[in-house]
């Protein structure tokens, strides 16, 4: 072990936890949820003294698990491990009301504390062995805080999450295998170097092993089209769960593809343009889903799609930038920043509103918020924050990228060769990117409009559940209410003081994507960028009218409106393509191949013991003899079962032309014997040759 | 060395006397225990000597064939690894064995196989190696057969068909080389003489491959696998898998590094012809494990596809491709007897057979399914367990070797078929561990096994997943192994 093992500590310390708090909770429950509480806390104070005073820490432990696991702290890495730290502290507490009264709860926090310090793992990682390790066991250990419940739909949406994990991992790891072979290293700090030396010559091979390891890690970070797993998860697992996987779960997918953007294909713009379009048709599906998305937890995971499309077009821009992408890296950063954060309260708070109801479509909830003033500010803050509301951090991070798009499109217009290729100088192709990335953030405003009105305007369509609801005064306890309120309050905090907060947060971090401080400061609240916010606003209220108010609301006989599906209910990647194709097809005709194969050695046996080595049918000798009576019985008797088979199926013929053939043949045989040994026989022939002679004398 | 054997005679001896005076079960047991644990220490003591006076000469049989023995690093890697596979597999069958009749026959023939074994690890040439081979199949067929129903006996003799069938191929190359003349002494890098390889020598070779191959349940001479795993008691049907598979896998080793020497294949159609099989069954079998509902049928399929691993490792000819291929036969051997106590655990205390009936199992035998998991988990390849360090290393050395097409698609296949392990395993654990949320918890009853099954499991599994996280001296006495080699 060389280096400081409190980066062990950090990693293992909650996994250790994990198996301690399942011992507790045998034998003592309430101290369970406390002894959790107290880990995740401890761990984030002590991620975040490390953060606040600075200084790298690294740690390798070279053998271990064959190749060595190695730890390294810096800006970057810190910031995200305390924010994992911080969401864990935060969801912990908060998973003690939410499953009061649920089962299994031993399983939940020793899987929630594995996941953790795997997540940690991921976090802190310095090579990308490491992060793999890290990766798999999180995938693993995530999958049972999903599942919690156990009903049909949830262990149907935590198969789908599990499988995509698990064939997302293989494919990342062959791309690492791959990477393995051609650059020798995997240290994150040597990537750099290893990949520019090694890519000339090599470009087929990088680019197969590129796309292995983005497999891996974008389907985790809900990149299209591996995205299936993500809207079905998130509204199964427990409130608290789903936070942690869509905040900071799905980073660890980022963080993957950040290695792959600012390692492996650093500066490379062809690279840039794919993780460009793939984000752009993430961030587009994702709030198309959202808008027309019934289920209060879907819609935020969609949301969470849609967001993290953001990111994907984030680390697009990074690459196609090259040396001028300060912008692209610090929107890219921030806006992962600013989404854990963002969907830790929104998680958090359609919990709450689960706790108290068991039930997520919005006609059943619509109306729940009403005079719950806590509640409100807690959704308002995180659906404004998400929205890109200026004075809210969402606002600071969409802008650092759309200023990005920007910028880039300026460069193309002042005619700098920025790319190298047709379809990435295209600037009409851009622009038509930018307003996309408008037109998103304007869904995003739209979606989480559809869920405040839902929630706090609109009455429940009855007024007895209304009066329930309104009279539901005690939804939450103390604890729950005051990390709502904590976690909320950063937002706005995040969003007014973009200078002190978000800032040195982006440049404490840029160090580890190759970035550098921008040559002249943004200033987010210019009209420009202010425009920008604004026209998302404008474009999000017009698509809240047309769509959601005009199209999804339906008017009951009783004067009241009902949201209705407008989603076509077999539009479905996963059930149309990915089920009928994994499940059904492949191991079908790869099965009855390897089936085929099995039966190679064995159908040779059989065809032996049914030919030249043929054994006789017990308890049915055949008496040897005659071989034309076998072949003849054999004959009729194959005639008759194909006469059995298609003419006389009704009445089939009984009968078996081998026995009586050889019966016959047997009885002409011993006839014959005995004719042929008696002494008359002999003495025929003697006469009949006697008189051949005396015939034969005669005639000559 | 005349020592050298008593790990060899002693089993033999204790198994004999059980069989011709059966005592008591409990004094049986213990004579049992005694014997196995016994048969362990002298394993391991054999293995903390000196290479260099491990040798020991029996006498000859005829011109040129002489009963040598000598123990080598795998020797005592191998043996070691036997004695301690057999020493938790025997504790697991007192409780399996205790609803069955003729225990002392089965023990009887369990402890002959153990001696053989030994016999067979330090084997110090070709002819004794093939002799031992014989012996083990012929004792190792009464376990197969121990129900002595019809399908039994038919399992066994499929079994005998098989086994016999795959030593007469390798002895093909017993008799070629030695009426060459050569002195068919295992020695490191091989004996044969590389520059006047004949077309013959190349055939007589494959077709050791292909003999000791059935042994390791190569394609196409897997047969014998899936019929004899699920009649044979779960112990036996554990060491069946876990181990004398790898005597099969042994016989390749010796044959290919040790007798014809890696340069004499090395790209010729031999290794390619070796590679191919090896794919194929790496795929055929995790494919049929996949859509196999015969619980301990999954695993015996999972076994021909698991060995294979090894023997693709083996095939590449390659020194960090055959550390991976060793450390998977251990890996693999901890894992799968793991796998087949725990199916045997279920068997033996609620006689459910299919997967499909396994639902809810997890939480009426809690440890038991967590060890399956868990074994489950290492044998996907999940990180940071053992498996998981194997399969990088025989990936990496694929990828290493540079030939062409197999480099890339040797990796692919491995993973593929690692998918369908995650198929064939996790879904039993799934559905093992998470009955549903309508599962009637009132009529749940627990049926745990006794310690004497536990251990065996726990033991296994636990040694299958901490390997991984620290596999270091491992690895380092394997890859003094493949430099001498290679």
């Amino acid at each position: 072990m060389i280096g400081n093992p409190i980066l062990l500590l950090l990693v293992l310390g909650p996994m250790a936890a994990g198996v301690l708090s399942y011992l507790i909770g045998r034998r003592n429950k309430a101290l369970r949820d406390y002894f959790a509480i107290a880990v995740t806390s401890a761990e984030a104070v002590i991620m975040l003294l490390l953060l606040l005073t600075g200084g790298e820490v690294s740690l390798s432990l070279p053998g271990v698990c064959g190749m060595g696991l190695s730890f390294q702290l810096d800006g970057f890495r810190g910031i995200f491990a305390t924010v994992t730290a911080y969401m864990w502290m935060m969801t912990t507490i908060f998973s003690r009301e939410y499953l009061a009264h649920s089962r299994n709860r031993n399983r939940y926090y020793l899987f929630l504390l594995m996941t953790f310090g795997a997540t940690m793992g991921v976090f802190l990682s310095d090579d990308l062995f490491t992060t793999f390790v890290f990766f798999e066991l999180m995938s693993m250990a995530s999958y049972v805080t999903v599942i919690h419940d156990e009903k049909p739909q949830t262990l149907y949406a935590g198969g789908v999450y599990l499988a995509v994990a698990v064939i997302g991992g293989l494919v990342a790891l062959m791309g690492i295998f791959m990477l393995y072979s051609v650059t020798g290293t995997l240290q994150l700090s040597q990537l750099l170097e290893a990949c520019e030396a090694a890519f000339p010559g090599n470009e087929a091979w990088f680019y197969v092993l590129g796309g292995c390891i983005l497999f891996g890690f974008g389907a985790k970070a809900g990149m299209y089209p591996l995205h299936v797993w993500l809207p079905m998860a998130h509204p199964v697992a427990p409130a608290p769960a789903s936070a942690l996987l869509s905040g900071i779960i799905t980073k660890s997918g980022i963080f993957g593809v950040l290695v792959l953007c600012t390692r492996i294909f650093a500066e490379n713009a062809y690279w840039g343009f794919v993780i460009l379009l793939l984000g752009v048709v993430t961030m587009l599906l994702g709030g198309i889903l959202a808008i027309f998305s019934l289920d209060l937890k879907r819609t935020l995971a969609c949301s969470s799609m849609s967001q993290l499309g953001f990111i994907f077009v984030g680390m697009g821009m990074i690459d196609l930038l090259g040396e001028e992408n300060a912008l692209a890296v610090r929107g890219t950063l921030l806006h992962m920043f600013n989404h854990s954060n963002l969907k830790l309260v929104l998680f958090m708070a359609a919990g709450v509103v689960v706790m108290n109801l068991h039930k997520l479509d919005l006609n059943d909830i619509r109306g729940f918020g009403r005079k719950k003033p806590l509640l409100c500010y807690v959704f308002l803050m995180g659906s404004l924050g998400i929205g890109g509301i200026p004075l809210f951090n969402g606002y600071i991070s969409k802008t650092l990228i759309h200023e990005s798009i920007v910028e880039y499109i300026e460069l193309l217009e002042e005619g700098h060769s920025v790319a190298s290729f047709a379809a990435a100088s295209n600037a009409t192709l851009f622009h038509v990117i930018e307003w996309l990335f408008i037109i998103t953030g304007a869904m995003t405003v739209a979606y989480m409009t559809k869920l405040f009105v839902v929630l706090f305007v609109e009455k429940n369509r009855d007024p007895a559940v209304q009066a329930s609801f309104e009279a539901k005064t005690h939804y939450c306890n103390r604890a729950t209410a005051a990390v709502l309120a904590v976690s909320a309050t950063v937002l706005p905090i995040l969003g007014v003081l973009p200078y002190l907060t978000l800032n040195k947060i982006a440049d404490l971090g840029q160090g580890f994507l190759n970035g550098v401080s921008p040559e002249h400061a943004v200033n987010y609240f210019s009209l420009t960028n202010l425009k920008g916010g604004l026209y998302s606003i404008v474009i999000g209220a017009a698509i809240y009218l047309l769509v959601i108010r005009l199209g999804m609301r339906v008017k009951q006989p009783d004067r009241t409106y009902v949201y209705v599906n407008r989603w076509p209910k077999h539009l479905d990647l996963l059930e149309l393509v990915y089920r009928p194709l994994v499940l059904g097809l492949l191991p079908t005709v790869a099965g009855f191949l390897c089936r085929c194969l099995d039966y190679v050695l064995d159908g040779l046996v059989l065809l032996g013991r049914k030919t030249t080595h043929r054994q006789l049918r017990e308890g049915r000798l055949l008496p040897k003899g005659f071989e034309g009576a076998y072949l003849l019985g054999s004959f009729c008797d194959g005639v008759v079962a194909l006469l059995n088979a298609t003419f006389c199926k009704r009445n089939p013929i009984q009968a078996d032309f081998v026995r009586f053939f050889a019966d016959q043949s047997r009885i002409y045989d011993e006839t014959k014997r005995e004719v042929m040994s008696g002494v008359s026989f002999s003495l025929m022939m003697f006469g009949v040759g006697i008189m051949v002679v005396v015939i034969y004398l005669l005639v000559v | 060395m005349i020592a050298l054997l008593i790990p060899v005679l002693m089993p033999i001896a204790v198994g004999v006397l059980l069989m011709v005076f059966p005592p008591r079960r409990k004094v049986m047991l213990a004579i049992v225990f005694a014997a196995l644990a016994l048969s362990l220490g002298l394993a391991v003591a054999v293995a903390l000597q000196p290479e260099d006076t491990l040798r020991l000469t029996l006498g000859t049989v005829a011109e040129g064939l002489t009963f040598y023995f000598q123990v080598d690093a795998v020797g005592k890697l191998f043996s070691v690894l036997v004695a301690f596979v057999w020493l938790l597999a025997g504790l697991a069958a007192f409780e399996y064995m205790s609803h069955e009749h003729d225990e002392p026959r089965f023990y009887g023939f369990y402890l002959i196989v153990g001696g053989v074994l030994a016999a067979l690890c330090y084997a110090g040439n070709l002819f004794t190696f093939y002799v031992f081979f014989e012996l083990m199949t012929l004792t190792s067929a009464p376990l197969v057969m121990h129900e002595l129903t019809h399908e039994a006996i038919m399992a066994g003799l499929k079994y005998l068909f098989y086994s016999v069938g795959g030593a007469f191929l390798s002895l093909f190359g017993l008799f070629l080389f030695t009426a060459q003349g050569t002195e068919l002494t295992f020695t490191a890098g091989g004996v044969l003489d590389g520059a006047t390889a004949s077309g013959v020598t190349l055939l007589a070779v494959f077709l050791m491959i292909l003999g000791f191959g059935t042994k390791a349940g190569m394609f196409p001479m897997h047969g014998w696998l899936p019929t004899a795993h699920p009649v044979a008691p779960a112990p036996a049907s554990a060491v069946l898998s876990g181990v004398i598979t790898k005597a099969g896998v042994l016989g390749i080793l010796r044959t290919v590094y040790y007798i014809a020497g890696p340069e004499l294949i090395r790209g010729t159609w031999v290794q390619y012809l070796w590679i191919v099989l090896t794919l194929i069954t790496v795929f055929m079998g995790s494919m049929l494990a996949y859509r196999e509902n015969v619980l301990k049928k999954r695993l015996a399929y999972s076994t021909v596809s698991q060995v294979s691993y090894v023997l693709f490792g083996l095939s590449l000819l390659q020194p960090v491709a055959f550390v991976g291929a060793l450390l998977h036969v251990v890996f693999h051997s901890l894992v799968k007897n793991g796998l087949f106590l725990s199916a045997g655990a279920i068997i033996c205390k609620t006689g459910k057979t299919r997967v499909d009936e396994l639902k809810g199992i997890g939480k009426e035998m809690p440890v038991v399914l967590w060890c399956f998991t868990l074994a489950g988990v290492t044998l996907v390849g999940i990180p940071p367990t053992s498996a998981f360090v194997s399969k990088w290393y025989l990936a990496t050395g694929a990828l290493a070797t540079g030939i062409p097409v197999v480099s890339w698609l040797g990796p692919v296949v491995l993973l593929v078929s690692a998918l369908l392990t995650a198929g064939y395993l996790l879904t039993v654990s799934i559905a093992g561990f998470l009955p549903g949320s309508d599962y009637d918890y009132a009529a749940l009853e627990k049926h745990e096994p006794t310690w004497q099954m536990l251990v065996p499991i726990v033991a296994l599994t636990a040694l299958a997943v901490l390997l991984g996280v620290w596999p270091g001296g491992l690895t380092a006495l394997l890859t003094g192994v493949a430099s001498s080699v290679l």
